[in-house]
């Protein structure tokens, strides 16, 4: 890792907005299906299927774009599979969202498998070339912005467009009758269905969001911050969006802030794992002694914490879980 | 003019709604009478296009209309509060009109929605905050903002599904004239109750239910109180006899004195218990009268040892119970709680195994802390039998009987061994008048062999029937009163709040 | 029949027994074994038609597949190996999800009771016999899972979290720190991996089956899920277990000891997984390494095919582990298809049981009733004491 040509505080505020952004993408979607009523734990499985389909037709088309596209189509159908079971056969949606995180890895293997015997098979390179995963993009001007700059303003286009969504679901969830709509079916489906809306098209909807949020996560990770597919990359980041998500009180504004917070202190101990060697500090020297695996899990341990020492938390949507039955 | 004919609907074997004919003109505000079970929320769900008939039809003005769904309703005017308000408690009250009213899934225009609720409340006299959230107001208050709902949708024809049922006297009182100036402005209104007197006061014409078939239609006056009374209940008798009390109560067994509870945190709302006096004596009843949420169950709780007490001491058979482990606290009592189904009964289990629950431990029925799997079903088939609890069997789970037949077993599994001290909240909620009588026959049973009877009920009818004495709660505060020497009216008053003296 | 097991009703307001799917009757049994020979019919078929269609020979690769799981003595008993830990984590999300518990964390504590297993008999040896260190080993380690589970419990109870969160959570606690201790303390001299040294092979435990994997943790594993039959089914201990699951307040009321018998679920949940683990190191792996299998979240589809029954998780658990052997057999055959593809099926196999299962509930379902009940049972975060 080169922190060369940028303070470290400029470097860990970069690093934590790049780790935020696809916990803030997926949890954005997973927000919405829970408001509705809706608890996806595949939310794991879903960004491993986008994390492949990204990779996969990314390669095979040679296109960032195409790569994608077929992340958020392939989530998607995968979220459309969880909904059916859920919503439409009004099955458990923790078993439901088990049974698509262990798809998702039987699944991606698969893939991954059949997409690296084809492209030997025709004598093609497996890993993806330099021009075809996205590169950061430098908004004109505003990325020469001190600090800022080089933070908010060159980043990848998912991280716009996370921000934007973020900006915009919020609007939606708050200023909008879909907004009232939306809270109303995890808080009193009854209302709903009352008022002639149809608790389980809407929440279809909601859960599809879930899944093209997803499936752009999982993208990011496999075709924008790195150029890779590894069978465990999405690494449990599906259930960190799921506890950031009831971290942040079902509030868009805390998901965010919970998903900087975390990723804060992930970007924090993988710049301490890898500077305490090199640097002359004897703080750091003190840190070497500290096996590195209890940074890894300083994210999980905070979280942890923090949800144990903030007042209690809300309940949540009153029907999250709990099937509709007509 | 609202005609329905010939309407009828089966629900498996059970004929819910047989042949139902009936007319409503316009400004009319009709009364629909029967018991739970007659068939008149089934009747108003077909009417409000939630259920479809399988014969008959509704026309409106002439015209034969289908209600295929509660859109199709409320775009022809018609508008329904049901018993169990269609509210979501976590938005606020124009997010929920919004919600059911609007038609655009653009912006919010928050403020045209509060100038339209203000506006129609303002002609009901009603006040009504449109930004506060729904789950914060009173039940009186939420249906106030239902009949906000069902009208604001330009709303002709206003069902109201049992709508005293949830209301203290004083909230009836300010619901009926409402009611009868909407009829004065056109509004046809549909009132179901199955308590007579309100149908009486409010309404202009009368249905009767039962049993699915429409036993009398016509004006109000044309039938006496007890000729109604006749054709809804069929033979069966009104009054629930119950035994005398016992001339002369026995040694105290349940004491309360001085009991105080912190308000807890910064959820200050709900008055909890501020310097409880009580006592219970075994063989009367002791009635506590009271609007809900003025601290009837933070009483409960703080007796079954739940809600921890700031000071005051609570006995029982002159032991103090501060200091014992809340299990075992909970076991000396019977209890008859409020949310049958929440917490009284664990509804996916069998019959058995809910009406065990209190005596699994018993050596009767367990042996080295093994289930005495014999003993219980024979224990559960006496129970059934004596209690006389309809099933179709002891392995059937509790859920699939009906609210009077739970209510039975739950008391037939609290009562069958003779507790000293029974806590009764709302025994008789959600029960039909044959159930009802049951309920306190039970408890007046109890009372004859020497239980100390502690009675929370809002239906204050009942209350004053069964109690020995009778004591007022409101605001956290337990108010002796001097019944039967005192009139029920005093009591109402101070429900409300009214100071004892001044009363 | 056992009176306390719910039967099956519909239409009610929601009860987490019946959400996830305890019921019983032979009618309903055989209705269930169909349709999940139906769903697992169903399954390979789909992945074998994937395969076709990329041009491998589907049958060849059934006919492998078959062989590998059962077609010898010395591959039923991989399977049933394979089985074991499955039946352990199985176990323990069946207790917790029987009684409303939603237990997600069998993985962080089965990675604790491997941890617990490993350091007591290689770095760690207690003076004593080889069949005492690992008696102290297992034992050691069912009380290392059923504490980490314990945990969860506590912060659900005292601090307001609720168990789904934080057992999650807990489940990434429990990998770094299994992969610090095999980075420190119990790493394998030779190594720089993070990788506990071998086993001695006193410390194995014994094959009972020559030249099989059947070893002894296998009869253990299937006698604790007997025992727990026995003790849910058929004790009063058991039976306020049930009570406090799925309705804590009704508990309360009739004098259970509420606080207690949660710490009990969730402590006997823990410790199902916690001697997977151990049984897992001591019986078939004999070390250990910082990444070792999911079988925790397996186990919950392990816990629902099974209908959390703990005889039917036993089933569910040896079909699981046949799919795994299968699969592992076709990988190293000439075919070399990843393993992976058994997830495919498992994840098939759960969703298509959903499915079906709720299709036989609507055909089981009650006429509407005059007045419908609002549902009172909440989420499983509401459900405190």
């Amino acid at each position: 890792m080169n922190i060369s040509g940028e303070s470290l505080g400029t470097f860990l505020a970069r690093q934590t907005v790049q780790a935020a952004t696809p916990l803030v993408m997926a949890g954005l979607g997973e927000l919405v299906a829970e408001l509705t009523g809706v608890i996806n734990i595949g939310i794991e499985g879903l960004m491993l299927m986008g994390c492949i389909a990204g990779y996969a037709a990314a390669g095979i088309s040679g296109s960032g774009q195409m790569g994608l596209a077929a992340a958020i189509l392939t989530a998607m159908g995968t979220a459309a599979i969880f909904a059916g079971v859920t919503i439409w056969a009004a099955a458990d949606q923790i078993v439901a969202g088990a049974a698509v995180n262990i798809l998702a890895v039987g699944a991606s293997g698969l893939a991954w498998f059949f997409y690296q015997t084809t492209r030997q098979a025709a004598h093609q390179s497996v890993s993806l070339g330099p021009q075809v995963g996205f590169q950061s993009v430098a908004l004109p001007w505003l990325s020469r912005v001190p600090f800022f700059g080089p933070v908010l303003f060159d980043q990848y286009m998912l991280f716009y467009a996370a921000v934007i969504l973020a900006l915009l679901v919020w609007l939606l969830v708050h200023h909008t009758r879909t907004g009232a709509i939306l809270r109303a079916l995890g808080d009193a489906p009854e209302a709903c269905q009352a008022a002639g809306i149809s608790v389980r098209t809407w929440r279809t909807a909601a859960v599809l969001f879930a899944g093209a949020c997803a499936g752009a996560a999982g993208a990011y990770l496999s075709i924008m911050r790195t150029h890779a597919f590894a069978s465990d990359m999405t690494g449990g980041q599906g259930f960190v969006v799921l506890s950031l998500v009831i971290f942040g009180r079902w509030t868009i504004p805390g998901l965010v802030a919970g998903c900087l917070l975390f990723g804060g202190i992930n970007s924090l101990q993988q710049t301490l794992q890898t500077t305490r060697y090199t640097s002359h500090s004897t703080f750091m020297h003190a840190l070497q002694h500290i096996p590195f695996e209890f940074f890894q899990m300083l994210p999980y341990v905070v979280a942890l914490l923090a949800l144990a020492t903030l007042s209690r938390s809300s309940p949540g949507p009153r029907y999250l879980g709990q099937a509709w039955k007509q | 003019m609202l005609v329905l004919e010939n309407i009828s609907k089966a629900f498996g074997p059970v004929q819910a709604l047989n042949n139902i004919s009936l007319a409503i003109a316009p400004g009319c505000v009709q009364g629909i009478l029967g018991e739970n079970g007659a068939g008149k929320t089934t009747l108003m769900n077909i009417l409000f296009g939630l259920i479809r008939p399988d014969r008959g039809q509704i026309r409106l003005n002439g015209q034969v209309v289908a209600v295929r769904s509660p859109r199709v309703a409320q775009k022809i005017g018609i508008g329904m509060v049901h018993q169990h308000f269609k509210l979501a408690p976590a938005l606020s009250v124009t997010e929920n009109l919004a919600l059911a009213v609007g038609r655009n899934f653009g912006l919010l225009h928050r403020a045209v929605f509060r100038q339209r609720i203000t506006a129609l409340a303002n002609r009901l006299h009603w006040a009504v905050n449109p930004d506060s959230l729904v789950g914060d107001l009173n039940v009186g208050q939420q249906q106030r903002v239902e009949i906000i709902k069902a009208l604001l949708g330009g709303g002709k024809i206003l069902i109201l599904d049992e709508p005293t049922a949830v209301l203290t006297p004083q909230e009836v009182d300010e619901l009926i004239p409402a009611v009868r100036s909407l009829a004065e402005a056109g509004i046809t209104v549909i009132f179901i109750s199955h308590k007579l007197s309100e149908v009486t006061r409010l309404c202009d014409r009368i249905a009767v239910l039962r049993r699915g078939e429409m036993v009398f239609a016509g004006p109000t006056g044309e039938l006496s109180s007890g000729e109604i009374a006749q054709r809804m209940l069929g033979t069966q008798s009104a009054v629930p006899t119950l035994g005398a009390s016992s001339a002369a109560p026995g040694p105290i067994r349940l004491l309360l004195s001085r009991v105080c509870c912190p308000v807890p945190g910064r959820h200050g709302v709900k008055p909890l218990l501020d310097n409880i006096d009580l006592s219970v004596r075994a063989g009367e009843i002791v009635g506590i009268a009271g609007v809900e949420g003025n601290g009837q169950t933070s009483l409960m709780d703080a007796i079954l040892g739940s809600l921890p007490i700031r000071s005051g001491v609570i006995m029982l058979n002159g032991r103090d119970l501060r200091h014992e482990a809340h299990f075992r606290r909970a076991r000396q009592f019977a209890c008859i709680p409020e949310d049958r189904q929440g917490q009284g009964l664990v509804l996916s289990l069998s019959l058995t195994a809910n009406l065990m629950l209190r005596s699994y431990r018993n050596p009767e029925f367990s042996r080295f802390g093994l289930r005495r799997v014999q003993a219980w079903r024979a224990q559960a088939a006496e129970l059934i039998r004596s209690f006389d609890i309809r099933c179709a069997g002891v392995d059937v789970p509790i859920q699939a009987l009906s609210g009077g037949n739970q209510q039975k077993a739950l008391i037939a599994r609290e009562l069958c061994g003779h507790p000293p001290v029974i806590l009764a909240v709302n025994p008789t909620r959600g029960l039909d008048i044959g159930a009802t009588a049951f309920v306190l026959q039970q408890l007046a049973a109890a009372r004859r062999r020497g239980g100390a009877i502690l009675l929370i009920h809002s239906d204050l009818d009942e209350l004053l029937s069964l109690s020995d004495r009778v004591m007022v709660m409101y605001a956290g505060q337990l108010f002796p009163t001097h019944w039967p020497a005192v009139d029920r009216a005093v009591i109402g008053r101070m429900m409300m709040g009214v100071a004892p003296q001044a009363a | 029949m056992d009176s306390s097991v719910p039967p099956p009703v519909l239409n009610s307001p929601p009860s987490k027994a019946r959400r996830y799917g305890a019921q019983r009757g032979v009618k309903v049994f055989l209705l269930w074994l169909s349709v999940a020979l139906g769903a697992v019919a169903l399954s390979v078929l789909l992945v074998l038609a994937i395969l076709a269609l990329a041009g491998y020979p589907a049958l060849g690769i059934l006919h492998r597949w078959i062989i590998g799981a059962a077609g010898n003595r010395f591959n039923c008993a991989a399977s049933v190996a394979d089985a074991c830990p499955l039946l352990l984590t199985g176990l323990a999300a069946g207790v917790a999800f029987r009684s409303g518990v939603l237990n997600i964390g069998a993985q962080g504590q089965f990675l604790l009771g491997a941890l617990a297993g490993v350091a007591l008999t290689t770095r760690f040896i207690l003076p004593g016999p080889p069949w005492l260190v690992m008696a102290v080993a297992i034992a050691a380690a069912s009380v290392a899972g059923g504490l980490w589970a314990v945990l969860a419990s506590v912060l659900e109870r005292y601090r307001g979290v609720p168990i789904v969160l934080s057992t999650i959570l807990l489940n990434f606690v429990a990998l770094y720190l299994v992969r610090a201790a095999l980075h420190g303390p119990l790493q394998a001299a030779d190594t720089s991996a993070p990788q506990s040294p071998q086993l001695k092979v006193i410390y194995w435990l014994p094959i009972l089956i020559r030249n099989t994997d059947f070893h002894l943790g296998i009869p253990l594993a299937f006698a604790v899920a007997l025992a727990l039959a026995l003790v849910l089914g058929r004790t009063n201990f058991g039976f306020e277990l049930l009570i406090t699951g799925l309705n804590p307040r009704v508990a309360n009321l009739v004098g259970v000891p509420v606080a207690r018998r949660q710490l009990a679920i969730m402590f006997l949940s823990g410790c199902c997984a916690g001697l997977g683990g151990a049984v897992q190191v001591l019986g078939v792996t004999h070390f250990m390494l910082g990444n070792f299998g999911n079988y925790g979240y397996t186990g919950i589809a392990v816990a629902l095919l099974g209908r959390l029954n703990p005889i039917g998780i036993a089933v569910a658990a040896v079909f699981f582990g046949m799919l795994d052997t299968g699969s592992r057999f076709v990988e190293e055959s000439s075919l070399a298809l990843p393993h992976q593809m058994a997830n495919v099926v498992k994840g098939v196999i759960i969703l298509a049981m959903l499915v079906a299962s709720a299709w036989m509930m609507r055909r089981s379902r009650s006429p509407v009733p005059e007045t419908s009940e609002n549902p009172t049972s909440r989420d499983p975060q509401q459900v405190e004491s």
